[in-house]
């Protein structure tokens, strides 16, 4: 219990703690990263528990240690405690590392909070705040061109996607009374498929799948160490996370589209990666094609190996980020064209590359080995296997393919003597990751009996893993893309848009509409005006005419009865008849004027 | 035992009172006494609320004698409604007089005015005899026109008054409503509590007093399209004014829709109440989108408040609709902490907005941008207000909007529709923070200064509570949600 509070507030108040004092942030952000590290590995050991906190009425919010929630926290923390031993080298020169720190350690929290998350309502919270704070990261450099627009786009279209998992969870309170996610997991029926469909949406913006995959590429314009924790290991975690979680209530109808759109996707993402110009972007796109796999073995119904490959993935692509984030360093670029031969500069980060990204491919004893081959065993045992096999094949040699491409640009070329500051703390960082891209594959089998699993073997799945992916290799490195790709190169280049992709399909009508409804807007604000107008004109109308016409009446008649009154003294000839009969006369007269008048008026 | 409800009320008006006394005293004086009767004001609500509701009912009720022959009289008190919105009045009240603590121009008429639009506020709330109500409607209302008139900008004069037109022609089909559910009623009274334990009215009769008031209420909240006088009056209303105006004065709408339309003719607002339901989607995403078309940043945040106020209209509709009291309680409290939100995040929102008028002098969001440089405590504090209000969780309109939504989609599953709300607000806030805060800095506001001690005395608890009600809603959440579980209607 002390641990899960550690784990998700040593981070938050560390800061908090830098906002207040602002500085020593380096050291603040290590010790709140570190003791949250600490914290998730004595949660592995300690007795699994849950604490129930306020929230809404009659729906408490729940933290809940679970091996599975145990195990993806250490895994967070473990890539976070790194990154962040980076960071203090990478940022050193920043000006602004006390925002920088606080951000991170927001998101870390926040990352911790949703994996170790028990129900819905916190889970929503945690999937929406480290929405904003990799808005914030993204966005870190805002005064940049191009920034903001990455970090809004960033931002939309998770939230977007992000509606899904609201409809979803309401669906699943609505059937179950109750907010608890392992209670909500026995709903079954339509209410299952319904809501598998929407929490597969909101996992398809935050992994960044097909046809949610371009706001990952284009995220890539904040700091390198966001890239390696956001984009590889946390951000675009939660949505694998989010259907590991929930995978035993999915039924095989909602199933087989998860692996249809996570076989997609790494294909699609795939090619991208490998048409691509730009280092990081080619990373990023490599983890939607990961993420693709991932939601294969979902969908053949072995969350588990997507779990496996999920931790493998994470070190692999933090190691990855960490190591292009020292290339763009050293060349002040991230364009493949400007790294050539930046491998050279720094021989011994790039034998830290080449191992992730030989493990990425999945080259045995690394740690990809294990998690891929359970992936393609998950695949060829599934109902779908005739579908979901050859996939998860060709995702496997087109990993191939990109890494053996990049590594070969890496290599090529001329090596710049160039001066890194801060190169010892990216050094540690990467070093501590590839330890774990080397050694992690060994844990695999306790990682299973730990959570109390066996993965399907399969002996023809080692072998046709094992042969894509050094097909892959090999025709990365011999071939040229343009051969490669042939005429999916232009298409990939552009991200596989269809009908202009986000922009074209969502952002223009909004837009649109918005401009209708504000043209609207004026039309109704100028018809109130216009009655209002219209209310002014016949009140002076009723002005000028009470001055015109009654008043003008009303002076005639005065007149008249005093010009009267002296014709009248004539007339007094003191029969009282003929005064009264005129008196009677007179005063009908006068209401007969009255009344026409208060009919005209 | 202190008639603390009456004393609350009644604080401001002496206060006032104080002020019209004295004779040629500095304006620091007066703005002195406004805001030290506003803390005492605040302190009052504090110790209702320590007093808390009772579980069905109406609780520290105060009632004295009026008009016996017509059967009105003085009756304030509160319940799990109505004492939220009463805290949320004087906190909003004090903070909007420690931000206009700077205004020169007839102060004293200004503080007189602004506390004798708290006293209305606080009435239309506390009271329990619809005679009251209706006064201290009206009163609020009157104060308003002139705090537009005469502290507003440049086209004063014509949004003060067609902001009075509207909302008096809004609020006479209400006296209509009123004196029909007196004259229907068994015994001849105004008090409010007789009339929702027993409603007087049926059938066609119930149905014409419900339209009545929905007129009132939708002029007042305002639904699309009654609410074309909300972009012009707050766009040219002062600061001050558009906090109160949105995060008070709105309130009156939404309240009265709850506590005359939903609880004095519960049986016709049943029978209406798809129509409202429609009514109240329609506005909250039509208003969303109207905010993402301006380019003027207030007006932007007036739209918002159609959206938001929306909301409220389906969660009252969905608990008007449904038979399943669990649900109704999910969507009344929903929609009560919703008003306190968005009293809370767009009277944030409006004093930040004011606070940017005040140095660049102009609301158009083109001309500005990468403000968060220059100053980054304004910068940073729209920020969290903004992702407040595009209803990020940790933040005070998650929660509100959660339980509305999840109301929505267990009673009407096709209203739900709504919630794409969420989306066009994400949007139209990021296009702001990144076209004003964002970018570039621009050479001409190099020098703006950033928030000064009386703004940021006037921000951060507002920016305090946000957070503090994302975190921990259950803090307002078990008042509300006492009397709403409690509700039998």
């Amino acid at each position: 219990m002390i641990a899960i509070g550690l784990i998700i507030l040593a981070p938050l108040f560390a800061a908090i703690l830098i906002l207040v004092l602002r500085r020593s942030s380096f050291e603040i952000a290590l010790v709140g990263a570190g003791v949250s590290f600490i914290a998730s590995l004595a949660l592995q050991f300690g007795t699994k528990t849950s604490i129930v906190l306020p929230g809404l009425p009659n729906m408490p919010l729940l933290l809940m240690a679970t091996p599975l929630t145990a195990l993806l926290s250490l895994t967070v923390a473990t890539v976070a405690a790194f990154v962040l031993v980076y960071a203090t080298g990478y940022m050193a020169q920043d000006k602004e590392k006390n925002r920088f720190f606080t951000t991170m350690l927001l998101f870390i929290s926040a990352m911790q909070t949703l994996v170790l998350a028990g129900d819905w309502i916190l889970l929503l919270s945690a999937w929406e705040i480290i929405g904003l704070s990799s808005y914030l990261l993204i966005g870190f450099w805002y005064q940049k061109d191009g920034v903001k627009s990455a970090a809004t786009r960033a931002f939309m279209v998770t939230r977007s996607a992000d509606l899904g998992l609201y409809i979803a969870i309401f669906i699943l309170i609505a059937s179950s009374g109750t907010n608890e996610i392992v209670a909500t997991l026995n709903t079954g029926g339509s209410a299952a498929i319904m809501a598998g469909i929407f929490l597969l949406i909101a996992a398809m913006g935050k992994s960044a799948q097909t046809p949610f995959h371009d706001w990952l590429q284009k995220a890539m314009a904040g700091p390198t160490p966001v890239s390696a924790l956001l984009h590889s290991a946390t951000l675009v975690a939660a949505g694998a996370i989010l259907l590991i979680r929930t995978a035993p209530m999915l039924p095989p109808e909602t199933l087989l589209v998860v692996g249809v759109v996570g076989g997609i996707t790494t294909v699609l993402t795939g090619l991208i990666a490998l048409g691509e110009t730009d280092l990081k972007r080619l990373l990023a796109a490599s983890t939607s094609s990961q993420y693709g796999l991932m939601l294969l073995a979902v969908g053949a119904g072995v969350p588990v190996a997507a779990l496996l490959h999920l931790i493998a993935h994470a070190v692999i692509k933090s190691t990855l980020f960490l190591g292009a984030g020292v290339f763009q360093h050293t060349r002040e670029s991230t364009t493949l064209s400007d790294l050539e031969g930046a491998g050279r500069d720094r021989p011994r980060i790039f034998l830290g590359f080449a191992i992730a990204a030989l493990a990425l491919a999945g080259i045995p004893p690394l740690s990809g080995f294990f998690s891929k081959d359970a992936v393609i065993a998950a695949t060829m045992v599934a109902t779908h296997a005739w579908l979901f096999a050859p996939l998860a094949l060709i995702g496997t040699l087109l990993t191939g393919a990109y890494m053996a491409r990049t590594i070969k640009i890496l290599w090529q070329g001329k090596a710049k003597q160039t001066r890194t500051s801060g190169i010892r703390w990216m050094g540690a960082g990467i070093t501590g990751l590839v330890v774990l891209v080397v050694t992690l594959g060994a844990m695999f089998s306790p990682i299973e009996s730990y959570l109390l699993t066996e993965l399907p073997t399969n002996y023809l799945a080692v072998i046709l893993g094992l042969s894509a992916a050094l097909s892959g290799l090999l025709l990365g490195w011999l071939l040229p893309v343009n051969s490669l790709l042939g005429p999916l190169r232009p298409m990939a280049n552009h991200g596989f848009q269809v009908a202009g992709g986000i922009d074209n399909l969502f952002v223009r009508p909004a837009l649109a509409i918005a401009h209708v409804c504000e043209k609207t807007e004026r039309r109704l604000y100028s018809a109130v005006l216009a009655i209002g107008q219209f209310n002014l004109k016949v009140a002076m109308k009723t002005r000028l005419s009470d001055e015109k016409g009654i008043d003008r009446l009303i002076f005639l008649i005065v007149n008249n009865t005093l010009k009267l009154g002296s014709q009248a003294r004539a007339l007094q000839s003191g029969l009282i008849h003929r005064e009264l009969a005129i008196t009677v006369l007179l005063t009908s007269g006068l209401v007969a004027v009255a009344l026409v008048g208060l009919i005209i008026f | 035992m202190l008639p603390i409800v009456s004393i609350t009320l009644f604080l401001p008006l002496l206060g006032a009172m104080v002020i019209l006394y004295l004779r040629n005293v500095a304006a620091e004086k007066i703005h002195q006494i406004g805001i030290v009767t506003s803390a005492l004001t605040l302190l009052g609500s504090l110790l209702i609320w320590s007093g808390g509701v009772a579980v069905s009912g109406f609780s520290q009720v105060e009632q004295l004698e009026w008009m016996p022959s017509i059967g009105a009289a003085y009756r304030v008190g509160v319940d799990g409604i109505s004492l939220p919105l009463v805290l949320l009045t004087t906190l909003l009240f004090l903070l909007t007089f420690i931000f206009s603590s700077n205004v020169r121009n007839r102060p004293k008429s200004f503080v007189v005015l602004m506390l004798l639009l708290e006293t209305a506020a606080i009435g239309t709330f506390v009271s329990l005899d619809a005679i009251l109500f209706y006064v201290f409607f009206e009163v609020s209302l009157v104060s308003m026109y002139f705090m537009i008139a005469g502290w507003g900008h440049e086209d004063r004069q014509r949004a003060a008054l067609m902001f009075f037109i509207y909302t008096l022609l809004g609020s006479l089909p209400l006296l209509l409503a009123i004196l029909g559910l007196y004259l229907g009623g068994e015994t001849q009274t105004f008090d409010m509590r007789a009339w929702i334990e027993n409603p007087p009215l049926a059938g066609s009769a119930a149905m014409l007093a419900l339209i009545a008031m929905l007129f009132t209420f939708a002029v007042k909240i305002p639904v699309v399209p009654f609410h074309t006088w909300l972009p012009a009056a707050h766009v040219q209303a002062p600061a001050a004014g558009s906090v109160i105006l949105a995060g008070v004065m709105l309130k009156f709408g939404t309240y009265g829709l709850v506590r005359f339309a939903l609880q004095m003719t519960p049986e016709a607002f049943r029978d209406a109440g798809i129509v409202v339901l429609f009514f109240g989607i329609v506005a909250a995403i039509y208003g969303a989108f109207a905010a993402l078309a301006q380019t003027d940043l207030k007006r932007l945040i007036a739209y918002t408040s159609v959206n938001h106020m929306g909301y409220i209209v389906v969660g009252v509709a969905i608990a008007a609709l449904s038979l399943d009291p669990e649900i109704r309680a999910i969507a009344l409290d929903g929609s009560v902490l919703q008003m306190v939100s968005h009293g809370l995040v767009t009277g944030a929102l409006f004093f930040l907005v004011g606070m940017i008028q005040d140095r660049a002098h102009t609301r158009d969001m083109a001309q500005f941008g990468g403000l968060l440089k220059t100053v980054p405590w304004l910068g940073w504090f729209f920020i969290v207000a903004a992702f407040a209000s595009l209803g990020l969780p940790g933040l005070a309109h998650f929660p509100a909007e959660f339980q509305i939504f999840l109301a929505t989609l267990r009673e009407m599953p096709w209203a739900t529709v709504v919630i794409i709300g969420i989306v066009i607000t994400a949007g139209l806030y990021l296009k702001a923070i990144s076209q004003v805060f964002l970018g570039k800095s621009k050479e001409q506001w190099h020098t703006m200064p950033d928030l000064d001690k009386r703004e940021l005395l006037t921000l951060s608890p507002l920016l305090f509570f946000i957070i503090l009600l994302g975190i921990a809603p259950s803090l307002v959440l078990d008042v509300i949600h006492k009397t709403t579980s409690a509700l039998n209607f």
